[in-house]
């Protein structure tokens, strides 16, 4: 069989886990090209309708990823985004897209190690959880 | 305070007529607004009546639910006019106002909101059909409607937000008339529900009325009644839904026609994104998805539509059935909505149109919350 590649979209914000990325990038750290970061300003601009689409495009896991609390330059963006993630957790597993194929999670700008960590363990849990419906599907 | 409304020439229809005259004419209001019958018509349309005479076509209760009035409440106190109206709401209107008010898409500064106990409704294709053949008069709807709790009305279902209502009764008004429980073949009871409401009550000088002893009761059954079909209701869209290739199916009618969204009395935005340019393709781009996955339906998005409108107003959805109303396609879009609403509204524990002073959910936050759902363990 062939070896399963996931599409993980990661919506990424500017100031704390883009910079995490770009520092994992200059210290030379490896992690899972599965992954596509999209660089956002903050977590906070991230609309559900983001999250939709990637999944309904055929995503297999999507991750938002920002600021500390306390930490998100536009104050409380990250907030906002928790409630949305929220949301979303409970809208999608009524139509078989699994809790666990979405995540939330903050890594600082200085956390380049962790960053590379936590892209590989979603990798790794993704690549477990198998491949989305809404490959096979043809809605758009 | 509980006044009585008699019937007015053994007719409840024009008791409630009646009673609507006296409140315009004692100049504590200057305009009504209420379901009128149209001249030479079958239609009941909602409509602000200032002439007294007027209020003879006056339809409180009847089966036409054309749309959601909540939503023209906020279009008539969304700036003040400078005049008073007193308005008669469904129950679910209601709701739907009392969310327009919390996003300062009306006001209630110079409005008398009256609720009432739901006459249920017939969707506006049924209530036509059942109009050419046969119907019942106005106060024997008034009769069977509230002495029986059919799902059915000569032959014609009643709408599925009606069959599936967990809560037919009004809160959050002035005053309310009530008929469940109540000895209709000696009138209706109106209760005051504010203290605006007390003073104008007061003012009509009308016959005061004691509690109907058997109200509780009745209300208590048809809630649970309400309760037990949501539950069926919710369990069988559920599995007709619960994957993205099923929700299709569900939705595979859809032209995209954007009426459910457009009646929804809480999709408040002014301008929606989906009639914005994100929305108008490029004609590569309608070929890229045909390639991608070797045809695609036109027009595209239509799931994608669903789940946007899921995510933004689901937990404000006040069940009031106006979108499978509004469908020409004929989908049932309302339990979709109620279905998914149900979940939303639990998650952030929100009611909605129950209380103008409860934030809607994603406009607040707080720091320490859902904490749980941070991270990539899994759940
Ligand atoms: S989604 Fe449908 S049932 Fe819910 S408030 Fe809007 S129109 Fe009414
Ligand atoms: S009203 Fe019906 S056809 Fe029109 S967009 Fe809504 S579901 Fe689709
Ligand atoms: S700026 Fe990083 S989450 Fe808001």
């Amino acid at each position: 069989m062939e070896k399963f590649e996931p599409v993980i979209i990661a919506f990424v914000c500017n100031w704390c886990t883009y910079t995490a990325a770009d520092l994992a990038g200059t210290s030379r750290l490896s992690y899972p090209t599965n992954i596509r970061l999209i660089r956002v300003m903050c977590t906070g601009m991230v609309d559900p309708q983001y999250v939709i689409k990637a999944f309904l495009e055929g995503a297999d896991g999507v991750l938002i990823s920002g600021c500390h609390p306390g930490d998100c330059h536009y104050i409380n963006g990250n907030y906002k985004a928790r409630r949305r993630i929220k949301l979303l957790k409970e809208i999608l597993p009524r139509f078989g897209i699994e809790k666990d194929r979405l995540h939330l999670t903050w890594i600082g700008a200085s956390d380049g190690i962790e960053f590379a960590e936590i892209m590989t363990q979603l990798n790794d849990q993704i690549i477990e959880i198998g491949p989305s419906q809404t490959r096979l599907s043809k809605v758009i | 305070m509980m006044i009585k409304i008699e019937h007015e020439d053994n007719s409840l229809t024009k008791g409630l007529q009646q009673f609507f005259k006296r409140l315009l004419e004692t100049r504590e209001i200057d305009a009504l607004f209420l379901p009128v019958r149209l001249k030479d018509s079958s239609s009941i349309m909602p409509s602000l009546v200032t002439e007294s005479v007027q209020v003879d076509n006056a339809v409180p209760l009847s089966p036409a639910f054309p749309l959601n009035s909540g939503r023209m409440v906020s279009r008539l106190s969304y700036k003040l006019s400078g005049r008073k109206t007193a308005v008669l709401l469904r129950p679910c209107e209601i709701r739907a106002f009392i969310e327009l008010i919390k996003l300062k898409q009306g006001s209630r500064q110079e409005l008398i909101l009256i609720g009432i106990d739901c006459p249920k409704a017939l969707s506006s294709s049924d209530y036509t059909a059942y109009m050419e053949k046969d119907p019942l008069d106005d106060d024997a709807y008034i009769q069977k409607v509230f002495s029986e709790n059919d799902k059915t009305l000569n032959g014609f279902n009643f709408s599925s937000a009606c069959n599936t209502c967990e809560n037919p009764f009004p809160v959050n008004t002035d005053m309310n008339i009530l008929l469940h429980g109540v000895d209709l073949s000696d009138g209706m009871i109106v209760e005051s529900a504010s203290e605006t409401g007390q003073n104008i009550l007061e003012t009509l000088n009308m016959q005061q009325a004691t509690e109907p002893v058997k109200r509780d009761e009745v209300v208590a059954q048809i809630k649970e009644a309400g309760l037990k079909a949501n539950e069926e209701m919710i369990k069988d869209i559920e599995e007709k839904t619960n994957s993205i290739t099923k929700l299709n199916s569900f939705l595979d009618r859809c032209i995209n026609c954007y009426n459910c969204r457009n009646m929804c009395p809480v999709c408040y935005c002014k301008e929606c994104v989906f009639n914005t340019d994100v929305f108008y393709h490029q004609p590569v781009q309608y070929h890229q998805w045909a390639e991608k996955k070797g045809a695609v339906k036109l027009p595209t998005d239509t799931v994608f539509y669903h789940l946007t409108r899921l995510a933004h107003i689901s937990h404000a959805c006040v069940g009031c059935g106006q979108c499978s109303n509004a469908c020409p396609s004929d989908i049932n879009v309302f339990e979709l909505f109620k279905s998914v609403a149900q979940n939303t509204q639990a998650a952030f524990e929100y009611s909605p149109g129950t209380d103008e002073n409860e934030p809607p959910p994603l406009s607040v936050f707080h720091e320490k919350e859902f904490e749980d759902i941070i991270g990539i363990e899994r759940e």
